[in-house]
This record gives C-alpha cells, sequence and structure tokens, in this order.
C-alpha cells in the first residue's frame, strides 16, 4: 500500500507523465459527429478553408482524450476522489489524426479542505504535447485527494 | 445565411439550449472510453465512493453542452444571437457542482458576457459566454465562461 500517494505526496513541482495517446481521423470524426459537428472537426475539405486550416478534433475531444492519459496514469496510484472542475483551459495548437499525445502533469497548488480534515485538493497544470513537442492544450485542473490517516 | 460580425453580438443576449437526459449506458460508455474512474464506469465500485453511484463525468456534461449549442445554432438558421460556431482559444472557471446521475435532465444555457478586442489581431474579436446546467429544481449544476473568435465588421 505503500505506493498509494495521498495528498501529502503531492509536494509543488511533482511531474507525472502520461500517454501516449495517437489520435485517429476515425476517432476525431466519430466524437465531433456525437458532440460537435462542426464542418472543421468532421470534414477534411471543409476544414482547409476554417481557421484550423485542416481537420481538428474539437477542443472537447482534446480535453477528454487528456483526461484518459491522466486517469490512466493516476488511478492506480492516487488516493483520489475526483475533481470538481477545470479552472482554465487553453487550445494552443489544432489536434490533427495522426498526432501522438502525452501529458506533462505538474502539481501547482495544495490546499487541504477547510471543512474536511480527511480531504484536501491538488491542483495539476496539465500540458499536452504532440510529437513534435509542440504544445497542444494546457490546462489547470484541481483534484480531490485523501489525506494520509497518519 | 448572413454573415455574423463581432460587433453584431450583444452582452446579455440569452437562449435556452435545450434539455438533457442522461442514461446509464451513455454515461458508462463515455467513461470507459475517457474517463475510468470507478464511479463513472462501474455502478456497484460508484456505490461506495464518495458520490454514493454512478455519476457523468464533468467532460461528458461539457461535451453535451457543446452538442446542444450547436444544435441551437442549426435550428435558429442563422438567427440566434449567440455566437454562430467556430474556433475557440479556450475556456475559464468550470465546475462541476453537484454530480449528474443517471435519469436527471439538465436544462443548457448560454449567455455573452464579455467582449474582447484583439491587438494582435485585429481582424478578429473574442466573445465571451456564461454557460450553465440546471437540475429540475433549478439548481446550478456546471457553469463554464466559453470563449469563441469571431471576424469583426469589414471597415468600409
Amino acid at each position: 500500500m505503500s505506493s498509494i500517494l495521498y495528498f501529502e505526496d503531492f509536494h509543488l513541482g511533482r511531474t507525472f507523465e502520461c500517454g501516449p495517446y495517437a489520435v485517429t481521423k476515425e476517432e476525431i470524426v466519430e466524437f465531433a459527429s456525437e458532440f460537435d459537428p462542426q464542418p472543421h472537426h468532421l470534414d477534411e475539405e471543409a476544414a482547409k478553408h476554417s481557421m484550423l486550416g485542416g481537420l481538428a478534433a474539437s477542443g472537447w475531444h482534446v480535453c477528454a482524450m487528456t483526461m484518459r492519459m491522466f486517469a490512466d496514469r493516476m488511478i492506480p496510484v492516487m488516493a483520489a476522489r475526483g475533481g470538481s472542475g477545470s479552472r482554465e483551459a487553453r487550445w494552443v495548437k489544432p489536434v490533427r489524426p495522426g498526432d501522438v499525445l502525452r501529458v506533462e502533469a505538474t502539481v501547482v497548488d495544495t490546499k487541504q479542505s477547510r471543512g474536511r480534515p480527511d480531504i484536501g485538493h491538488v491542483v495539476f497544470e496539465c500540458r499536452v504535447y504532440n510529437q513534435k513537442e509542440l504544445v497542444a492544450l494546457v490546462f489547470m485542473t484541481p483534484v480531490i485527494a485523501t489525506r494520509s490517516a497518519a | 445565411m448572413s454573415p455574423q460580425y463581432w460587433e453584431d453580438l450583444q452582452i446579455g443576449a440569452r437562449r435556452d439550449l435545450g434539455h438533457y437526459t442522461f442514461t446509464e449506458d451513455e454515461i458508462i460508455r463515455f467513461g470507459r472510453k475517457y474517463d475510468p474512474q470507478p464511479f463513472h464506469v462501474d455502478p456497484e465500485a460508484a456505490k461506495n465512493s464518495i458520490f454514493g453511484g454512478l455519476i457523468a463525468s464533468g467532460w461528458h456534461t461539457a461535451a453535451i453542452w457543446m452538442k446542444l449549442a450547436i444544435a441551437e445554432r442549426a435550428n435558429s438558421k442563422g438567427k440566434s444571437p449567440l455566437l454562430r460556431a467556430g474556433v475557440s482559444p479556450g475556456y475559464e472557471d468550470m465546475r462541476w457542482l453537484k454530480p449528474v446521475r443517471p435519469g436527471m435532465t439538465l436544462k443548457f444555457s448560454s449567455e455573452i458576457c464579455g467582449k474582447v478586442e484583439l491587438r494582435s489581431r485585429p481582424e478578429m474579436g473574442i466573445v465571451l459566454s456564461r454557460n450553465e446546467a440546471r437540475d429540475e429544481k433549478g439548481a446550478l449544476v456546471f457553469h463554464f465562461t466559453g470563449k469563441g473568435f469571431v471576424q469583426r465588421r469589414p471597415k468600409a
């Protein structure tokens, strides 16, 4: 059980590597068809003439893929109780078919809960890089962590 | 459809985006694909979590907001007072205030709450929107501030 990370283990600056995630055209179109059916997420020809300059994943899809990478890395090791929101996201670069994403999740803030002595909030800055090492997405998200029983 | 310019969008313009009922199957499908925390994918494990039962991923709620926003814009045939569609630089202050459980119906809305000029790109502006979901009793469940790029009206 010593491998489980509690609130106290999340020191400022501690970084967790998550991913990779290979992005396919099929998945981009599937997500967009269900949740974000805009031409620049669905159709290559229409996307060429859009501000994105070519087919790109919905920003919500990029957030969801980031969540998946973060969850796969952290669920097995973190005494986590879910999140309460996401303070800020910047969709910096389009995510294209064929991109391979990875995440660096860095602890940028921690706060003990005032009302609940058994939990605390750990704020992660998640930087999502593509295979060219360019940042595609940055988001700040607080996760609720159990405090060590000690 | 007449073009929509940054100058045409009015702060305070608000629209209901409609209702959406979350089903257990959908919650689990989204959770398995993108957010496999036990309380999003496993009804039994969820009973023993702090939420006391299965709940939707917050990203699922956000994706449904987007789905309804796009539908409203399509249904309005270009007459919606909201931002029609397009590309966004990001969002701020997203909060998941109450759990979204199977069978819950949420009512979504969007209101234009700010406009920002872009010095770096004088042909574009940003429109800010306050976006919400409320439960059947009207309690706030989800909100965030969205941002969208919009063309400025060309100078004559």
